[in-house]
């Protein structure tokens, strides 16, 4: 099955590489055939890379330990479902598991357009071919997968136990998922470079990939975040360590993208801006896994230090080589069709929403590579703590608040500023009156106050939004409200799915807020029938809890929770010790309501004297990044939905193509 | 011609970018850190002033790990190789933190050359493929005899 798997992946280089030349050589000669082909090539590698990635899967499963990936990642008793995550729990599986996204997405493509955009389609292809063709050569050459032992081991050393978490084994195809997906609209904006189609095409084609991959990709960095709450014990669910902010940079791009990408859609404008957002983002997306893979930053999650390192580095620069010569060559073709009316306009908060992205985008790239820079001019790696990205993010996270919130309100091209006035009144007074009754009810901190009522206004205009929407079209049309708004949204599920998101991001920044500022911690050693308090509960440490399993032997305390004198439940953090020998893991345990999670961590225990140590942390209101990922997620999924004008849309421009074909 | 509108935008994007350079200058004004290994930091610190702070790289020398039941936190010599230094860190440690792993202590040291980290971190799972790598030593499964027949049970996610 081995030696299968081998020999599907480097079949897959060939047609990928074919890809490559007949697409590319089919476009020079316009040679239909030759398209033809290097599409077909593209379902070829999808399909061998499909069976390479179950005959690794095959050998996760049947225990073939004499491969030196399943000896690593799996063992016999690790259970099934973590087998089938154990593809991408290392390396070269992680490797190849990407390329299987990556040649799924380039299916879809070729599928979806075997009868649309034609002209781009041939490089289109090229693009996506390259890219996987560079996967190929890794998975093929630097990190294989199916590499054999000297010997057979009896068994693998399993997955460590902290992977072992449904969170964790979706968390990783999810981010892959998302980061992958963003070569979509990269490869349609080479392919408008190249051909000079420079119209609107490539981005009303990719539009879905790109929200698709940006939700993706932020649902995996909100996944990941909430492993590491619930999992990694120190009550925390964002570090600014490299790994994450790899992640973090290109969803900022794809964001401003997706904004700015509105702009050139109505007036032509930002044309160039547009193409440069989305090859920065593809180029960070692949510096991402750069950082991830290579080991150049140190980081909790890095991989060892590889070679693959300068590979990706020299991918890297030919990448931004051929992208930025394309621009260049393009420049003269690309002048903006309109310029800003009014300085007052939505248009003009798209374009400084888009600074404030990318300027944050280039200041946690800047403070995350700033260990690799100072290495190089002054010989002393210098790191750059949590303080600066806290420093520098909130601030620029402020002002995009303040943004989301006027942007609704502000209308297209000039806005008046009488009307803008009147619009915002409501939402104003409900910002003021949210900071006074905040300062009354004591809070001091800044930036509490600041977050909590931009939050305000932000909800505020955007459900007015609604509202007019809604009361606009029960006049129009006559409807009853729940109709007029129902039809309101279905209408333009874009805007309102926009709306939605945005929704959810000012929970999430409730929430970071509540738990950053307002956290609260106490530890205390106990023995039984003692208790300690935090916030509104009191602990009492009741029992000590031992259960043993077949794999793992669990400690811990079991301690009785009251609210005032009200018992409201029981928490039980521990500590499992796994007889394979690995590292004990601490097992939290939460209580978790709207207003705060109650974090307990059982931290040391004294058996001899029967002395258990417990921390707790309150957090409050850490549930809304949770809930708020949730509504964006769902406003993400409905603004991709068709929308009746896309439709019209579509049928317009097939009729405009069949028209050209028959003059 | 709109030109007084484009100016008003330069001008706009000019105090952004002005805003950016302060922001970056003052956050990066207390967040630097020098990053060494234990044996670059002994030579340093012996010499020449660097700051306050410092993140320190090594692996925690098997066996010099002392914990007290009833404090969270641990005392532990960190090595390069070749030389140690020992550390107190006073909150509870990580999963990862036992004999030999690779830690980035952040911290200050103590006039009597203990060095006090506030923060530890030490390397996530999906470094163990280096581990493995040096000496090829798998685990034998649990237990002198066969490897265990069934699957265990799912660690308690919740």
């Amino acid at each position: 099955m081995a030696d299968f798997g081998t020999f599907c992946l480097l079949l897959a280089l060939v047609a990928s590489s074919w890809a490559i030349i007949a697409s590319y050589n089919g476009w020079r000669v316009q040679s239909g055939e030759l398209v033809l082909s290097g599409e077909r090539a593209v379902y070829a590698a999808w399909a061998l890379v499909l069976l390479g990635v179950l005959a690794l899967e095959y050998c996760i499963h049947t225990d073939r330990f004499d491969l030196e990936y399943v000896a690593s990642y799996s063992n016999r008793a690790l259970p099934r479902m973590y087998k089938v995550a154990a593809l991408w729990a290392g390396q070269s599986g992680s490797i190849l598991f990407w390329l299987f996204i990556l040649l799924s997405y380039s299916a879809i493509v070729v599928l979806l357009n075997r009868r649309k955009n034609r002209p781009l389609m041939p490089i289109v292809v090229t693009t996506l071919s390259v890219v996987s063709t560079f996967f190929l050569v890794l998975v093929n050459f630097m990190t294989r997968p199916f590499v054999r032992l000297s010997f057979t081991p009896v068994d693998g050393n399993g997955m460590n136990p902290q992977l072992q978490n449904p969170f964790m084994a979706i968390h990783p195809p999810c981010l892959y998922t998302g980061y992958v997906g963003l070569t979509i609209p990269f490869a349609f904006a080479v392919a408008a470079l190249v051909t000079g189609q420079l119209g609107d095409t490539w981005f009303r084609t990719t539009r879905r990939f790109t929200i698709l991959s940006w939700f993706v990709l932020g649902t995996g960095i909100l996944l990941g975040g909430w492993w590491a709450y619930v999992e990694l014990g120190w009550g925390g669910y964002w570090a600014w360590d490299p790994v994450e902010n790899a992640s973090l940079i290109p969803w900022l791009t794809a964001t401003a993208f997706l904004h700015s990408v509105m702009i050139e859609e109505r007036k032509k404008m930002l044309r160039v801006w547009n193409l440069s957002l989305v090859i920065m983002t593809f180029l960070l997306s692949i510096l991402g896994t750069f950082i991830t893979r290579s080991g150049v930053i140190s980081s909790v999650h890095s991989f060892t230090k590889s070679e693959i390192g300068p590979v990706f580095a020299g991918f890297l620069g030919f990448c931004v080589v051929v992208a930025v010569g394309l621009l260049l060559y393009r420049l003269p073709d690309l002048k903006s069709e309109a310029r800003l009316d009014s300085f007052v306009s939505r248009e003009s908060t798209f374009l400084f929403n888009n600074l404030l992205l990318v300027g944050a985008a280039f200041a946690i790239l800047w403070g995350t590579l700033f260990p690799i820079l100072s290495e190089a001019v002054r010989g002393v790696k210098i790191t750059v703590g949590a303080p600066f990205f806290n420093q520098v993010t909130v601030p620029i996270a402020f002002g995009l608040i303040t943004l989301a919130g006027i942007c609704p309100v502000i209308a297209w091209r000039r806005a008046s500023a009488r009307k803008l006035l009147e619009k915002i009144q409501i939402p104003f007074w409900a910002l003021v009156g949210s900071a006074a009754a905040l300062l009354i009810a004591g809070v001091r901190d800044p930036y509490a106050i600041v977050a909590f009522s931009l939050s305000v206004f932000v909800i505020s205009t955007t459900v007015m939004e609604f509202y007019w929407g809604t009361r606009a079209r029960q006049k129009v049309a006559g409807q009853a409200p729940a109709a007029a708004f129902l039809s309101l949204v279905d209408r333009n599920k874009r805007r309102y799915g926009g709306f939605t998101v945005h929704l959810g991001f000012m929970l999430i920044v409730v929430g970071v807020t509540g738990s950053m500022v307002f956290k609260q911690e106490a530890t205390a050693s106990l023995k039984r029938g003692q208790g300690f308090a935090l916030g509104r509960y009191t602990m009492r440490f009741d029992a000590i809890v031992r259960q043993d399993d077949p794999n793992r032997e669990f400690m811990g305390g079991r301690l009785a929770i009251f609210e005032g004198t009200r018992q409201v439940g029981t928490l039980t953090p521990g500590q499992n010790f796994y007889k394979a020998g690995q590292n004990p893991s601490t097992e939290v345990d939460i209580r978790s309501t709207l207003r705060d999670d109650l974090y307990l961590i059982l931290t040391g225990f004294d058996p001899q004297e029967g002395v258990y140590t417990f921390k707790a942390y309150l957090n409050p209101l850490v549930n809304w990044i949770w809930i708020g990922g949730a509504v964006l997620i769902a406003g993400a999924w409905f603004a991709m939905l068709p929308d009746l004008r896309d439709r019209k849309r579509d049928v317009e421009a097939r009729l405009r193509e069949i028209e050209a074909h028959a003059a | 011609m709109p030109r007084p509108l484009s100016v008003k935008i330069a001008i706009a994007v000019a105090f952004l970018v002005a805003g950016f350079v302060v922001l970056f200058g003052v956050g990066l004004k207390g967040s630097l850190v020098y990053y060494l290994t234990v044996g670059e930091f002994l030579e340093r610190s012996g010499h020449e002033d660097l700051g306050e702070n410092y993140r320190i790289n090594g692996n925690v020398v098997p066996g010099s790990i002392q914990k007290d039941p009833r404090v969270p936190g641990a005392r532990f010599l960190m090595t390069d190789g070749a030389r140690q230094l020992a550390v107190v860190y006073g909150k509870e440690t990580p999963d990862t933190f036992v004999d030999g792993s690779e830690v980035v202590v952040e911290g200050s040291p103590r006039p009597d050359g203990i060095f006090m980290a506030s923060t530890l971190l030490a390397k996530c799972p999906s470094k163990y493929e280096a581990q493995n790598r040096k000496g090829d030593s798998y685990k034998k499964p649990a237990g002198q005899g066969g490897p265990p027949a069934s699957p265990g049970p799912v660690p308690t996610p919740r």
